[in-house]
């Protein structure tokens, strides 16, 4: 009971000087807001990281071709080829995807309209690996790439940078490097993932490109799309034994070529995104040991205020104990109220960023509870010298305070 | 034998200088009695009253309440000792504005660790006894000077203490309601209870069965029911 006494003369003091107490809080409203804000912020950029890769559909791992050094001396450079890519794609032991490509700037033209696009060299298994979805027409097939049929899919984005509509220019003959390319098909719109931009890109059967237009069996990189539940570092070891098999390479010997992990760039990404996150909100956290600080001083001019309140309920049988409770119950009432308007602000920012960016909306729970819970611990602690020096007032002398 | 004070000093330093608020009293209260303090401003009533009503420690002498030695005692025995056996009713009042009448009366009670429905019925019967009960729910501000110290009297009263310290308590009334509250004072004497009041004013004083004058801390007089 006395502990419901305290909160209610707390709320009652809280109420009686409205605009003081809101004063008080402010800061410690802000330092919540932000660091929700913060919080709330990173995981939704984290989130939306993940449905990236999500989208990127199953894992993908890639292969460059790298410089090779012997002895530490550079010995050339050693291509991945058309073959290294067939090799891979013969082993049965992985469920895996074999998407090699090859790509590089050509001109083309439709009617009066020149650009300059990305052509890529493709197996009908790359769209599938990149997750691209057909929006027009159809794809190629691998009996369309058997037979270096010229034929294109285009990126969602060039009809228009050739001035025409999908309509106008499926089933058309485009020309890339001057020879005619059959449009079969039109990609849907992919978006960029950061270092590439699909929708700008043309894609051609990969002998096609290989043989008519690049005039080399040398590729870019190889995609290995491999499902989420693979064990990657076998996957990679394979792949190493039968590529330095293919390429002579010794025991001892350096790869010739590397492998990249993008889910593990991410992870790392994540984990920048993570840290970053933490900073920032440490930073923020700061600014509520400020408001802590408002909150003692605000607290001390309550006691004074109420000196003949406190010799008063002394009179009545109050103790030490029940005092201290009183002023530490109401500094701690007021940082979880501020507390609790920061957070409300706090996500309320994070909801206009998350819509503005597009982003999925991601307030951690635990990031909620954990700045209430902090706001708590900073009206608990600087509540405590306040409500001791109004524990410690001698009634007496209390009762004859005007 | 209530009160059993032995040559109670209490001085103050204020800067450089010493007052002595109360220089050697001595004093016995028998249960029942109805005292009357008086003595002109500054003469040491409310000094007197804040150290045997526990609010205060001596400078030096002795102090029995109830058979036990409460001059040397902690402050949270004090505050027990303030708490139970002790109801104090004061000029200005002292209600808490924010608070109805009945939670007002009810704060002692908290203080004891009463249940709240313990609480709220004896606060209503004591809010009875002093004639509020169609009060319950007002506050401070809504009621008569007059009103106000009834609640005053209330609250001292809730906790059946063994002894009420009234400090001018109708110094802020005129003298009708001054005289009602006076009624109450005389009914609850009537019915056993030990007061002691501190007044200025002799049509006061004269109700009470006996009266202690004061005069720069020493009592001066000490005369026994004079009165029916
Ligand atoms: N806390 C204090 N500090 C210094 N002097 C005090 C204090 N309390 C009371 N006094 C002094 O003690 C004397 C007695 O005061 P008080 O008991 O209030 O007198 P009364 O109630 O009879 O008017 C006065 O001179 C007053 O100024
Ligand atoms: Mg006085």
């Amino acid at each position: 009971m006395l502990v419901e006494e305290s909160i209610k003369s707390a709320i009652s003091s809280i109420k009686t000087n409205r605009v003081r107490s809101f004063l008080t809080a402010l800061a410690i409203i802000i330092g919540t807001a932000a660091v929700i804000a913060v919080i709330g912020i990173g995981s939704s950029a984290s989130k939306a990281l993940e449905e990236d890769i999500d989208e990127l559909g199953p894992r993908t791992l890639s292969i460059f071709p790298s410089q090779r050094k012997r002895g530490g001396v550079s010995s050339g450079f050693n291509p991945l080829v058309i073959k290294d890519a067939e090799a891979l794609a013969k082993n049965t032991e992985h469920n895996w995807m074999i998407a090699p490509a090859m790509s590089g700037n050509r001109q083309v033209k439709y009617q009066n309209n020149n650009i300059s696009g990305e052509i890529n060299g493709y197996l009908p298994i790359n769209f599938k690996v990149r997750g691209f979805d057909l929006g027009h027409g159809r794809l190629f097939t691998d009996k369309e790439n058997l037979g270096r049929k010229k034929v294109v899919v285009l990126g969602s984005k060039v009809p228009g940078e050739l001035k025409k509509s999908v309509k106008d220019i499926l089933n058309q003959d485009i020309l890339i490097a001057g020879t005619s390319y059959r449009v079969i098909g039109v990609l849907e719109e992919e978006g960029s993932t950061g270092w590439q931009n699909p929708d700008d890109d043309l894609y051609v059967p990969l002998l096609t490109a290989s043989q008519r237009i690049f005039g080399t069996d040398r590729l870019g990189w190889i995609n290995v799309g491999i499902s989420n539940d693979t064990n990657v570092d076998y996957v990679m070891m394979t792949i190493e034994e039968i590529l330095r098999q293919k390429h002579d390479i010794g025991p001892g010997g350096e790869n010739d070529f590397r492998i990249n992990d993008w889910s593990q760039f991410s992870d790392l990404r994540r984990q920048a995104t993570g840290i970053f996150t933490a900073l920032i909100a440490g930073i923020a956290g700061i600014s509520l040991i400020v408001g802590g600080i408002g909150v003692m001083n605000i607290m001390l001019v309550s006691v004074t205020e109420r000196t003949r309140e406190i010799g008063l309920r002394k009179a009545l049988g109050a103790t030490h104990k029940s005092i201290m409770m009183q002023f530490i119950i109401e500094a701690v009432l007021l940082c979880v109220l501020g507390g609790l308007i920061g957070v409300f602000i706090g996500t309320s920012l994070l909801y206009l960023f998350a819509t503005f960016n597009d982003w999925p909306f991601a307030m951690p729970i635990s990031a909620i509870i954990g700045s209430i819970t902090f706001s708590a611990l900073v009206g608990l602690f600087f509540g405590i010298w306040p409500a001791k020096r109004a524990a410690q007032l001698d009634p007496a002398v209390s009762l004859r305070y005007e | 034998m209530i009160i059993n004070v032995k040559d109670i000093k209490k001085s103050y330093t204020v800067g450089t200088q010493e007052v002595n608020a109360l220089r050697g009293i001595n004093l016995s209260v028998e249960k029942g009695e109805f005292i009357s303090i008086m003595g002109p401003s500054g003469s040491g009533k409310t000094t007197l009253m804040n150290i045997i009503g526990c609010l205060d420690t001596p400078s030096s002498g002795e102090y029995e309440l109830n058979g036990s030695l409460v001059s040397k005692l902690e402050d949270d025995e004090l505050a027990r000792i303030r708490n139970k056996e002790i109801g104090f009713v004061f000029q200005s009042f002292n209600l808490l504005a924010k608070n109805s009448v009945l939670e007002n009366v009810m704060l002692p009670l908290k203080y004891a660790g009463f249940e709240k429905s313990e609480a709220v019925k004896k606060s209503n019967e004591v809010i009875d006894k002093v004639g509020l009960s169609d009060r319950l729910a007002h506050t401070p501000a809504e009621l008569s000077g007059g009103q106000q110290q009834r609640v005053a009297i209330a609250r001292a009263l809730v906790n059946k203490p063994s002894i009420i310290f009234a400090d001018e308590p109708t110094g802020n009334l005129d003298s009708k309601t001054g005289k009602e509250v006076m009624t109450i004072f005389k009914e609850l004497n009537a019915s056993g209870q030990t007061i002691i009041l501190i007044t200025h004013e002799e049509s006061i004083a004269n109700q009470s069965n006996r009266i202690i004058t004061i005069k720069d801390g020493l009592i001066k007089s000490d005369n026994r029911g004079t009165h029916d």
